[in-house]
């Protein structure tokens, strides 16, 4: 394989890299910060259940980003990738809730109209919904699982200690499918763009198990994503904790549960199959962002507790993310791609 | 590595049985109180108030044991991070209206104060009321760690009783200064007054802080 190869794809695994940094704190942020799990523990697991969403449930999402703009030139994915991360650096500077999958989108748009390819706009409005949906659903769950969850500790009068432990091991089992149900859902912003040029050949685990090229490639993500976890994410928790407020660790609970339910709604194949076969409405399969989705559950939780201390600044912040951060990114895709092709000389698309 | 341990709930049951020990260490605590006054009020300082004062002593004793361990086992076992300042607290000022029982009862043995009979009645409504006080106040902190929900109904019966004792102590004082007694009989009663009255105050001041630990709790 050409060694070029990983130095284009370089650009996925930072912003793989980042993503474990920053997204791991919505996963076990509180439950680390309050010294309800281990930081060691909390990584493990978190890197773990990321490998096994992005392999086994992340071919969804990376299909409709595909059907929005399929990069099909290695250097031009290269260039996609390296401007989605340089968007969301630059939007995490100004302090608005940034999200990857909302960056990832704009830099393939910027593809799109560099390339002259035209963008399905069926698609993009669908991903575009999603966007408002994501932190509104999230919202909803989080008062429908605040409420159950507040009866339940009223009624069954557990001990507080009791209490503690349920809530610990909560802690961990959510964290485990927040951590799949992330890597599910968001392996396509960091390995998306490249699965058209992924040349990894299949993988035989012995008779039954097998992984396919586009599977080897979210392997390699994911790893990407559980370094980020391991390096950085400590950091991130123990600074700006869940970048919101202080929760209990119930409460943290219930945030990581709305989290994870909504971003494995929009992500798994599965579950979408079985909602349409009952005649159910389903979800579109897309990258979400899980920051905004933390956003939308705490929000709701604070309007079921009255609504007194609820920051609404912080949902112009997320509207003016869902302009500003896909603008940028891909502005700064189309001027990147422009360099890349005319005085570095590389095909950034087929026609 | 993973430290979800399974025998954490073995150990948080024995911890939850030693909480509750202590709270029923608190209701000893009061009921026996009562007993020591009524026997003091009608024998002074007999057999049977020096058993009363010796069985109060141990429970102190014990409660202090208890208080240890718990604190220990809190943060060894690094149990609820997030309340743990807060059970420490609770499990702290329960302590203080136990030694504040051990306290009282040992200044009646030391000192033997003369009360006269006309202020008996008076004086075991006082030490009755306080009594309660603290009986509900460990009803309102147990209800704590197990069922907030009847935190208020307890606590609003401290501050009814508490308020109680209050009017009974100025009543007896100012009985008390209106006789005839010897002034140093006066400030001696005047100081016994204060020292039973103070635990009805302690409850009180106890009381505040647990309501405000329960919204803490509430999620």
């Amino acid at each position: 394989m050409d060694p070029v190869y990983f130095i284009f794809l370089s650009s996925g695994l930072f912003l793989g890299w980042s993503l474990g940094a920053n997204d791991a704190a919505n996963i076990f942020g509180t439950a680390v910060g309050t010294k309800m799990v281990r930081f060691r523990t909390a990584a493990v697991i978190a890197s773990l259940f990321i490998i096994l969403g992005a392999v086994y449930a992340g071919a969804g999402t990376s299909r409709t980003l595909g059907e929005l703009g399929t990069v099909n030139a290695l250097p031009g994915a290269f260039m996609v990738a390296l401007s989605a991360a340089a968007a969301v650096y630059w939007m995490i500077e100004t302090g608005i809730p940034v999200s990857t999958s909302q960056s990832i989108v704009g830099a393939i748009i910027g593809w799109n109209l560099y390339s002259g390819k035209p963008t399905d706009y069926e698609v993009l409005g669908t991903i575009v919904s999603t966007w408002v949906i994501c932190p509104v659903l999230s919202g909803i769950l989080a008062v429908l699982i605040y409420l159950l969850v507040k009866l339940i500790m009223h009624k069954s009068r557990i001990h507080i200690l009791r209490q503690d432990c349920y809530i610990r091991a909560g802690l961990i089992i959510i964290g485990a499918f927040g951590a799949y149900a992330l890597g599910a859902n968001n392996i396509a912003n960091v390995m998306g763009v490249f699965v058209d040029s992924s040349p990894f050949p299949a993988l035989n685990f012995g008779h039954d198990w097998h992984l396919n090229s586009t599977q080897v490639l979210f392997l390699i993500g994911a790893l990407s994503i559980s370094v980020g976890v391991f390096t950085y994410s400590r950091k991130v928790i123990d600074t700006i904790g869940n970048g919101l407020m202080s929760m209990s660790p119930a409460v943290a609970w219930i945030v990581v549960f709305a989290q994870s339910l909504v971003l494995f709604l929009f992500a798994s194949q599965g579950l979408k199959n079985l909602l349409e076969s009952s005649g159910l409405p389903s979800l579109p399969l897309v990258p979400v962002s899980s920051s905004q989705a933390v956003i939308g559950a705490v929000i709701g939780i604070g309007l079921a507790k009255g609504g007194r201390g609820v920051k609404w600044s912080v949902l112009g912040k997320i509207a003016l993310g869902w302009i500003t951060t896909p603008v940028i990114s891909a502005i700064l895709c189309f001027i990147s791609l422009f360099f890349l092709e005319n005085v570095f000389n590389q095909i950034v698309f087929e026609p | 590595m993973f430290h979800l341990k399974f025998s954490l709930f073995s150990q948080t049951k024995s911890l939850e049985n030693k909480i509750d020990l202590f709270h029923d260490k608190l209701l000893d605590a009061g009921m026996t109180f009562k007993k020591a006054i009524r026997i003091y009020l009608a024998e002074q300082k007999s057999e049977e108030f020096k058993k009363a004062s010796k069985q109060i002593k141990q429970i102190e004793h014990d409660a202090d044991n208890l208080r240890r361990d718990i604190e220990q086992k809190l943060y060894t076992q690094n149990l609820i991070p997030d309340l743990r300042a807060d059970v420490l607290h609770i499990v702290e000022n329960l302590d203080k209206v136990i030694n504040k029982f051990d306290e009282v009862t040992y200044q009646f043995f030391v000192e033997i104060p003369e009360i006269p009979a006309d202020y008996h009645s008076r004086m075991i409504e006082l030490c009755d009321l306080v009594s309660d006080c603290a009986e509900n106040m460990a009803i309102a902190s147990r209800s704590f760690f197990r069922d907030f929900s009847l935190v208020r109904d307890f606590s609003q019966k401290v501050y009814y009783m508490e308020h109680e004792s209050d009017l009974v102590s100025g009543r007896l004082r100012e009985a008390i200064f209106a006789s005839e007694l010897p002034l140093a009989n006066k400030l001696q009663l005047s100081n016994v007054i204060n020292e039973v009255a103070d635990i009805g105050d302690i409850a009180e001041d106890f009381i505040d802080e647990l309501l405000i630990f329960t919204i803490k709790r509430d999620i």
